[in-house]
């Protein structure tokens, strides 16, 4: 057995395959492994990692998708201090290529994606471990404040930021979470969400870390299967966007109450729950902790609320996660305002980054250790925060953050003389927010079903606007700047 | 009707129609998630001119359901 101390989340689960070895960790269809199994797998990746050559301080991208590889891949990584960068398989090319020219990884690891020009790509599938095969390497010292992780997330401009996270964030993070939400050993968890996103890996992380159970399932899609799922594995608790379970409620109605009485907890995060849809769920689920996270890849899981204990005031995001996360409002000066008063959502605490991965990206973005979130809200006198609306002007779709500039970029490259985008409520109230784009009318008016059917060669389905309008012109300041307020009134 | 339909999903999914096998069902590939689900029943009712019953939606899981539900609302 080896020794992990930079990393708490390495040696919990180490703990768990030394004081409980038979209990399963992970379930991918009908693959059981146990948490003696799970240390072993990923000892011997990382013995392998290792004979690649990879060592402390180097970057690989892992293309995620839900399998066991990656999962052993991902915490062989934090053994070794190679940094892990985590990239949905499904992005688009030209996020992926811009991620690898920044990043510049020594290897990429995936299961189907394709082969990518000047980087050493390998396979997740990796042989069974067999006796004496595990890592003997002498590992050199790793900090606890080392980076473990990079997320890439998408900023207003369009461009992706990479976020560090040290092995103490993601610790921090799954800690925080766990005593919020209350997990325990005793509880399994199916988890639909993606990997590649920080809630689907933070889900992992936080069952792993409490020596309780995963079940992965592929995603929310096929209903049927999910609740065969929570039926065959008695499952306790899962993670949901507000789009799944606008979802689960328009497929499946009250279907899902009958797991009423074995859900302990359901944690929801990445975007707005309406107030209607949380006393619905506290209908439902009149036992179960439902617990809503507001955080970002940057600062993740900030802040929690709980509806029933919280049932006198829904319209709140919560209050700090834990003794180790503070949260503060502040104007443009950077200075703090009174309770009440609206400004920027500044936290600080054991989860927050210390850095982008470019510094020039943390410019305007921390006032000291604080923080800024870009979210605009403020505080009240019992100390609960509220949003009030979005310094930053991504367009939420369903949790998936979308840029503006992403779409009014592909638009114009289609000879539209000038465009913009906004945030408008979804009309079919499943993804709360969808893109809505202003097109300047020219000499050369296109059909709008050209432009749609051309978007969707470049764009994913989710960033092709939902809504259209032409207008004589888009409103911008004098340095050219949009001014979408405009385009919302 | 079961190629007009197959040929809705696929293009809806944005993949190869021969990809659409009757045995396919939702989530089985990356582009038929909860938002491609969605939007295969509101393309489905919008082209075909019908309306999937709400407490039949919970059963569409897979290409034939879906070609069987379409085939028996439009009586064909």
């Amino acid at each position: 057995m080896f020794e992990a101390p930079h990393s708490i989340l390495l040696c919990e689960i180490s703990r768990h395959a030394i004081e409980t070895p038979d209990k399963i960790a992970l379930v991918e269809g009908d693959t059981r492994v146990t948490y003696a199994q799970l240390m072993a797998n990923i000892e011997m990746t990382a013995h392998a990692m290792h004979s690649l050559g990879l060592k402390s301080g180097d970057r690989i991208v892992l293309a995620a998708q839900k399998e066991l590889g990656f999962v052993y891949h991902y915490f062989a990584a934090h053994l070794l201090g190679v940094v892990n960068v985590v990239v949905d398989v499904a992005s688009p090319r030209e996020r992926l290529d811009y991620i690898i020219s920044v990043v510049k990884p020594s290897a990429l690891f995936s299961s189907g994606l394709e082969v990518v020009q000047g980087v050493a790509c390998y396979s997740f599938n990796r042989p069974e471990p067999e006796e004496g095969q595990l890592l003997d390497t002498e590992l050199p010292t790793i900090a606890a404040d080392d980076v473990a992780d990079v997320m890439f997330t998408t900023g207003t401009t369009g461009v992706p930021k990479g976020v560090c996270l040290t092995h103490a964030n993601i610790a921090g993070s799954a800690g925080n979470t766990n005593g919020f939400i209350g997990t325990c050993s005793g509880d399994i968890e199916a988890l639909a969400l993606p990997l590649s996103h920080s809630f689907g890996l933070g889900r992992l992380r936080c069952v792993l870390m409490k020596g309780a159970t995963l079940v992965l399932v592929g995603n929310f899609a096929n209903l049927k299967s999910f609740f065969s799922v929570l039926d065959t594995w008695h499952v306790t608790g899962f993670g949901m966007v507000p789009a799944v379970w606008q979802y689960i409620k328009r497929l499946s109605g009250r279907r899902i109450a009958r797991f009423a009485d074995q859900l302990r907890y359901i944690e929801i995060g990445s975007a707005a729950l309406p107030v209607e849809d949380k006393l619905l769920l506290m209908e439902l689920f009149p036992n179960t902790r439902l617990c809503m996270h507001y955080g970002l890849t940057e600062a993740s899981r900030a802040m929690f609320t709980e509806f029933h204990s919280h049932s006198d005031n829904l319209d709140t995001v919560g209050r700090p996660a834990s003794p180790f996360v503070e949260a503060t409002v502040r104007d443009d000066d950077g200075n703090p305002v009174a309770n009440g008063v609206d400004g920027e959502i500044c936290v600080r605490g054991n989860m927050v980054t210390w850095s982008y991965f470019k510094p020039e990206d943390n410019a305007d973005s921390f006032y000291g250790d604080w923080f800024r979130t870009g979210d605009w809200g403020h505080r009240d006198d019992n100390g609960d925060f509220y949003l009030t609306g979005r310094k930053k002007e991504l367009i939420n779709v369903g949790g998936e953050k979308v840029s503006p500039a992403t779409i009014e970029d592909a638009i114009r490259s289609l000879g539209v003389t000038d465009c913009a985008c906004i945030a408008v409520p979804d009309p079919n109230g499943v993804l709360g927010e969808v893109p809505k784009a202003f097109l300047q009318k020219g000499d050369n008016q296109m059909d709008i079903d050209d432009i749609k059917n051309q978007l969707g060669r470049m764009l994913p389905p989710h960033e092709i606007p939902v809504e259209w309008e032409w207008v004589d012109s888009i409103p911008r300041t004098a340095s050219g700047k949009i001014q979408r307020l405009k385009l919302k009134q | 009707m079961e190629l007009q339909v197959k040929e809705i999903i696929a293009r809806v999914l944005n993949v190869a129609l021969d990809q659409i096998t009757d045995d396919l069902s939702s989530g089985d590939i990356p582009e038929w998630d909860s938002v491609g689900n969605l939007a295969i029943i509101s393309t489905l009712e919008q082209e075909l001119d019908l309306e999937f019953p709400l407490e039949d939606l919970f059963d569409l899981t897979s290409v034939r359901s879906i070609v069987e539900e379409v085939e028996q609302l439009t009586n064909v």
